[in-house]
């Protein structure tokens, strides 16, 4: 390192002085609230709905032909 | 079983202890690069549950303390990624040199605004090189990269804050 690095060095622990790093609380709780919500994923009757309608359509196709006039 | 084990097998008890444990440790990791208690309680979480999702890549065995924080500084660089540099001087606007007092409110803040837009991965390698002095090789192992790849992101923060801070006469150029 040149004397300049020094100064930035120097510099930068002035501009930014050491923080607190103490945690004030336990963080379980949060965590625990996001694995369960993430955990969940998709309901199995909304697989159970998607499968019924790709199976409808394949058996009818011209069912789309239907939906497509009623939009 | 051993907690970590456990853990890895998904065992849900297991991870509860460990995150008790080492909530923390990863909490002050992260704060130093944020410097925001909020976000810092925030990003750990996240960091948390990552860990979570990614046990199975855990190797039992393996430095589980280095592999947390290797994963806590990723979502740190992830988060200076996504900040932008200009919500911070809204929050903090910048004072004008009219004493010895606030000449010196006023280089920091400069220095402050030059080093927060940084690319972010030059920013983390920075604070801990330069402001926490920290070993290059604890540098390499958090950041996942060789101690070369640290003094090289070290080496480019150094000048382009050089260049930042004389371009704005903070502070005078320097030879390389």
């Amino acid at each position: 390192m040149t004397d300049y690095d020094d100064k930035i060095r120097e510099a930068l622990q002035q501009a930014f002085p050491p923080v607190d790093e103490t945690l004030r609380r336990d963080l379980w709780p949060m965590v625990l609230d996001k694995l369960h919500g993430r955990s969940r994923g998709v309901p199995w009757y909304d697989w159970a709905l998607i499968a019924v309608t790709i199976l409808t359509v394949l058996a009818f196709p011209r069912l789309l032909l239907v939906f497509a006039y009623h939009l | 079983m051993d907690l970590l084990r456990r853990f890895t097998l998904g065992d849900v008890d297991a991870f509860e202890t460990l995150v008790r444990q080492i909530q923390g440790n990863i909490y002050a990791w992260i704060i130093r690069f944020v410097r925001d208690p909020g976000i810092a309680e925030d990003l750990t979480v996240e960091a948390l549950w990552r860990i979570y999702r990614s046990r199975q890549r855990f190797r039992v065995g393996g430095n589980f303390d280095g592999w947390t924080r290797r994963i806590a500084t990723n979502l740190a660089i992830d988060y200076l990624r996504r900040k932008r540099p200009e919500d911070q001087l809204i929050a903090e606007p910048v004072a004008t040199p009219q004493s010895d007092h606030l000449i010196g409110s006023y280089m920091r803040d400069q220095i402050q605004e030059a080093f927060r837009r940084l690319p972010a991965k030059l920013q983390v390698a920075a604070t801990l090189a330069l402001i926490e002095e920290r070993p290059y090789g604890e540098i390499a192992e958090a950041l996942g990269t060789s101690v070369g790849a640290v003094k090289l992101r070290v080496f480019r923060a150094v000048r382009i804050l050089r260049k930042r801070l004389s371009d704005i006469g903070v502070m005078p150029e320097g030879k390389a």
